[in-house]
């Protein structure tokens, strides 16, 4: 293809491109036939009036919310752009709310770590080298991990002859409340135990079940007085059961019972509960949720879209070791989130700095070949010391290489394996202290390799922790990595294959304003490419857009979770889930297999229909209220409710063929439930509840809709 | 890239089905065939790296036991398969297949990579081509792109169906990624729209009248796939193939997994290919040594196996399944009673064409110069050596440059194991 010199006339030879999907090659050798092409023709081949709305929200958010359009077009498209680029000002009282559910995502590694401990923590305290804290919330929380852990040791088939508890029912309820601190929420059985984990499989207990029968069984009289105790004496009950009470306790709460256990409950109450049966289940599960809960109520989209991004561009998965959901908070909050709409170095700094992803590709591990570590190391084998001990001197090259090939120049960026091996001598040192108490970065100089480097056009002199920023800082600035970062926005937020004029104008931004992705953002957002009739609804959801964007087209209100996780995982796309360095694939043909269909269609109509628990709609608040009038009709035809769904759920409407088919389904499904067809003129059985049955299938069956898959 | 099976979908046989649920005999007029002509290739991924030193015996090396002091499996206590390696007893259920011929083993086998990072094994080994990290497919979906009909099922099934590539779990793994459609499932019940009636609910039509009508060019087909697939499985009912009667699978996840691959394959869906995953052999700590962690990982392995093998009764004869994990562990056991990342391991291949009752592959040793690095059993038989064999002898895919890229295979090295 030919490279324009011109914007303008980039901008006006995408004008006369726009029969379709004609590409742009064709269009270029016209380019002079396009500097003279009229502002009309320019016009029909863009998305006019509200289509441009409602393409920006497919695009820049999970999805429209019932409302956005009619707000977006009160505030000025441009205005609302402007304000998703700088998100500071953006309202989040609700998203605030609803985070305050799960208090352990503002702690540090470090206290994680501590509050919650994992597998890892506990058996360091098995061993006598962490001692367990006397706090006796605290102390209940690690002895039932203790328990737990000696015995999954046990042989499990030998399980149920385990010292037999004593079922003391008789206890006092006079404990000191807990510390503020060590609030945590709620329990959950199976949202991150089950999250995508081939390797870490075994890591749970296999969750809530009938107790074994040795185990001691509590009567629902039993079960009452502890649950009808005041919050503090509740939580202080349950901390005073030893492990194997605990446990069969929390087996034998049907989920009612579960629930009223759980009433009254602080946010950190209920966390503290999660503790007690579950601590390193508990940050996951909360991880999850709280990620889920951003991308669906936040008001700040674009933000919400580009941590997700930068999220899947710098993987991370939450299974490559134990210590890795403790990790990941931290990630997620502190390093991904605040960086997604700035500069791309700093990002790529701050990622480089994170424990998460030295721990994920291994960096943590890594040692120069001639470095003080390595040295010392070779004498320790000298002296025939090293027998038992697990010392490691090698160079690990796994993140030097995922650097350079999947976060900045890409595979064909101009570097040799010569470089990888170089870059990660140059990364020789950057590790994480203390990984199971204060999980930080940290240099170490011992173990980084002495003498100078070269790394593509790059001499790095013998300066420790400085060489790897001036790496990054080079990577960052190469036009290549423009290239790449661009181009995978364009993919993004565009087309799967976006044109070579569009990506090039934004790398071009990307290089005149230091890697700035606000602005390569607002270059692609002014691109006519962007605005072309071809890319609306082009683009095909995937799993994680599909459910969030229905959640909330639907205004649904989701108290748990674990129900839009496990729909995930059942789609293929559980959170933080992906075990490669690639992340999951923006491409739409991954995502539309067969068994895909059938999972989204199940999940739309059991969505609409409320029967996620935990998860409320509310399809007829005002049942019959035609959406242009206001005005409330008693007697809605099904065509009348299907256009105000339509209008709910897909503001830029679907095709008669999917319109026809949801009420032809709609009368026969009637016709089942009535003697009467409801698509006759007269319905005067039609009772309140009848109508939110009929909009249960109607909006299932929108969600359902091929319109529904594509933003 | 699916024209096969879309040629086959809509102008063949199921198309005229319309909206109606397909009549049985249609379905098994696609495969008319008496069951002894199609071969079947079952592929079994143990995550995790499993330990194959106590898993497959080398129990009169020496070494074996000072290197494992907690761990080793007494030689008063291995199954004996030859004199020199014998099974853990918790896969003594392994012992009657083998001694018909029907099991065989290749011990010291695995991915030549030397990567002891799981993700990294698990891909390599999953694409086919370790080292490479840029491979977009796996290998058995390439299997699939070269098998060979005539070789496969002797003319009876030129046509695929929308369960040709199955795969039992949330998502299409790995292995099975690429042109070729595959299917996933969880579970064979949940296998429905809007419900498991005899016919089709009212939104289920819906649906598949707004797909089948639908100018998506993306979704279309995919909506039609999808409701084909869903109409055979209601035709075939194959809840009505329930589990023959000396068949106990374990009530685990795996032997579900197996369970269902059975009831899939007995319903004669068109399955060519099915994969399903195993997991938890990543035994860091405390994996024990006749009993524990590792043994009953090892019983359920392994009486799911056996259950499946006589639940398949007279068709078993058709079936090849085959094992594999990503790498194996250390040879000496570590500080923690577990044992760490390794190389070599073993793998397992069960069929009615196998030549078992044989361990395969040179052993290359476990004295202390004979490791590898010093801590792990030498490779001596790449991975893709033996799946080389299986896929050409299973489905007929000859064209072994194709499957595994890079990887040189030749016929004349094969280990001649079926």
């Amino acid at each position: 293809m030919k490279t324009l010199e011109s914007p303008l006339a980039v901008l006006l030879c995408c004008a006369v491109s726009l029969t379709a999907s004609q590409g742009y090659a064709q269009v270029a050798q016209d380019s002079k036939v396009a500097r003279f092409a009229s502002r009309t023709e320019y016009k029909s081949a863009q998305i006019q009036g509200d289509q441009r709305i409602i393409h920006a929200l497919n695009r820049f958010t999970f999805g429209p919310r019932p409302g956005d359009l009619e707000a977006v077009r009160a505030m000025g498209l441009e205005k609302w752009f402007d304000q998703q680029l700088h998100p500071a000002s953006i309202d989040q009282t609700d998203l605030n709310a609803r985070l305050a559910q799960f208090p352990a995502m503002r702690w540090t590694a470090a206290q994680l770590l501590y509050y919650l401990p994992g597998n890892a923590v506990i058996r360091q305290a098995t061993n006598g080298r962490v001692n367990v804290p006397a706090d006796p919330v605290m102390h209940a929380i690690y002895e039932n991990q203790i328990a737990r852990i000696t015995e999954k040791k046990a042989n499990k088939a030998e399980k149920g002859q385990a010292a037999q508890p004593q079922a003391n029912m008789a206890m006092s309820a006079t404990s000191p409340a807990m510390n503020q601190n060590q609030d945590m929420a709620d329990s959950g059985n199976s949202m991150a135990a089950s999250a995508a984990n081939p390797i870490a499989g075994n890591q749970n207990d296999m969750g809530a079940g009938t107790p074994a029968p040795s185990m001691p069984q509590f009567s629902p009289a039993a079960i009452e007085n502890i649950v009808e105790l005041g919050p503090q004496q509740r939580i202080a009950r349950l901390a005073q059961m030893d492990p194997d009470l605990f446990e069969s306790f929390i087996k034998s709460l049907k989920p009612i019972q579960r629930q009223a256990l759980e009433a009254n409950l602080s946010p950190g109450q209920k966390q503290t509960i999660g503790a007690l049966e579950n601590p390193e289940r508990l940050v996951a599960e909360e991880l999850i949720a709280a990620r889920l809960t951003h991308d669906i109520y936040s008001n700040a989209q674009l933000q919400v879209v580009m941590t997700d991004f930068w999220l899947n561009h710098f993987n991370v998965y939450l299974r490559k070791n134990e210590q890795m959901p403790y990790l990941l908070v931290s990630y997620e909050r502190d390093t991904i989130r605040p960086r997604a709409l700035g500069k791309f170095e700093d990002l790529l700094e701050a990622v480089a700095h994170s424990p998460a992803m030295l721990v994920y590709l291994d960096n943590a591990q890594s040692i120069g070949p001639d470095s003080i570590a390595a040295q010392r190391a070779e004498q320790a084998k000298a002296r025939g010391l090293d027998a038992q001990k697990k010392v490691r001197e090698g160079l690990n090259e796994n993140y030097a290489r995922e650097l350079m090939e999947l976060h900045t120049v890409g595979v064909n960026g101009g570097y040799t394996q010569t470089d990888v091996v170089q870059a990660a001598r140059v990364l020789t040192g950057w590790t994480v202290d203390r990984p199971l108490n204060e999980a930080e970065f940290t240099f170490n100089p011992n173990r980084h390799e002495p003498g100078t480097k070269k790394v593509m056009d790059l001499k790095v002199k013998d300066s420790g922790e400085t060489e790897g920023r001036e790496l990054l800082h080079m990577l960052a600035m190469r036009p290549a990595t423009a290239q790449f970062i661009s181009r995978k926005l364009a993919i993004r937020f565009v087309a799967d294959d976006p044109p070579q004029s569009l990506v090039d104008r934004m790398a071009k931004t990307y290089l005149s304003s230091d890697g700035d992705v606000t602005a390569v953002l607002k270059t692609l957002f002014h691109s006519p490419e962007f605005w072309s009739t071809s890319t609306y609804r082009a683009k095909v959801k995937t799993p994680l857009e599909f459910v969030i964007s229905a959640a909330r087209a639907s205004n649904a209100n989701i108290d748990n979770l674990r129900p839009i996780e496990n729909n995930l995982r059942q789609m293929g796309m559980p959170t933080y889930g992906a075990i490669p360095p690639t992340g999951y694939k923006w491409d739409a043909a991954d995502w539309v297999s067969t068994g895909a269909l059938v999972d989204r269609m199940n999940f739309a109509l059991n969505l609409a229909a409320g029967r996620l628990p935990g998860i409320t709609m509310g399809w007829s608040p005002f049942p019959g209220q035609n959406a242009q009038t206001g005005e409330v009709s008693n007697d809605p035809s099904p065509e009348a409710e299907e256009t105000r769904l339509e209008s709910l759920l897909i503001p830029g409407g679907v095709s008669d063929t999917t319109r026809t088919a949801a009420l032809q389904q709609f009368a026969a499904q009637s016709a089942q439930n009535v003697a009467t067809p409801v698509s006759a003129p007269m319905r005067p059985n039609r009772a309140p509840n009848f109508l939110e049955r009929e909009d249960q299938v109607l909006a299932g069956l929108l969600i359902g809709s091929p319109e529904f898959q594509r933003r | 890239m699916q024209m096969n099976r879309r040629f086959f979908l809509h102008n063949g046989a199921l198309a005229i089905a319309g909206t109606a649920a397909i009549p049985s005999f249609l379905v098994r007029s696609i495969m008319a065939e008496p069951a002894t002509s199609r071969r079947r290739l079952v592929v079994v991924f143990q995550r995790g790296a499993a330990d194959g030193l106590n898993i497959v015996v080398p129990y009169h090396e020496k070494n074996y036991y000072s290197m494992r002091p907690s761990i080793a499996i007494p030689q008063s206590q291995v199954v004996d398969l030859d004199g020199f390696f014998g099974l853990h007893p918790s896969l003594a259920s392994f012992k009657p297949l083998y001694d018909q011929g029907h099991l065989a083993i290749v011990h010291a086998a695995g991915s030549p990579d030397t990567t002891r990072s799981h993700f990294d094994a698990q891909d390599y080994m999953e694409s086919g081509t370790p080292g490479v990290k840029s491979t977009q497919d796996g290998w058995l979906n390439r299997a699939l792109q070269a098998e060979d009909l005539r070789h496969r099922c002797a003319g009876t099934c030129e046509q695929h169906t929308a369960f040709r590539a199955l795969a039992l779990g949330p998502d299409v793994p790995r292995t099975l990624a690429g042109k070729v459609p595959a299917i996933a499932l969880n579970n064979v019940n949940g296998f429905t729209v809007a419900g498991r009636g005899a016919t089709p609910s009212p939104a289920a039509s819906a649906f598949e009248a707004m797909y089948a009508d639908s100018g998506d060019r993306i979704l279309h087909p995919a909506g039609d796939e999808t409701f084909d697939a869903v109409k055979m499985l209601r035709a075939a009912n194959p809840a009505q193939y329930s589990p023959a009667s000396n068949a106990n699978y374990p009530t685990s996840e795996f032997g579900n997994s197996m369970k269902q691959i059975a009831q899939l394959l007995k319903a004669d869906l068109g399955v060519e290919v099915a994969f399903t995953d195993v997991n938890g052999w990543d035994t860091h700590q405390n994996q024990g040594s006749v009993n524990g962690q590792l043994a009953n990982r090892l019983t359920d392995f392994s009486a799911s196996i056996a259950a499946f093998w006589r639940d398949m009764g007279d068709d078993a004869g058709d079936i090849t399944l085959v094992t594999m994990s990503e790498f194996g562990r250390t040879a000496r056991e570590n500080g923690t009673g577990g044992t760490d990342h390794g190389h070599a391991n073993a793998m397992f291949i069960l069929g009615g064409n196998v030549k078992g009752g044989k361990v395969y592959g040179r052993w290359p040793g476990l004295d202390n110069d004979q490791l590898n690095e010093g801590r792990d059993l030498v490779l001596t038989t790449d991975y893709r050596q033996v799946l080389g064999e299986v896929v050409s002898q299973s489905l007929g895919a000859s064209k072994l440059d194709v499957v595994f890229p890079g990887a040189n295979l030749s016929p004349t090295r094969f280990l001649r194991l079926i």
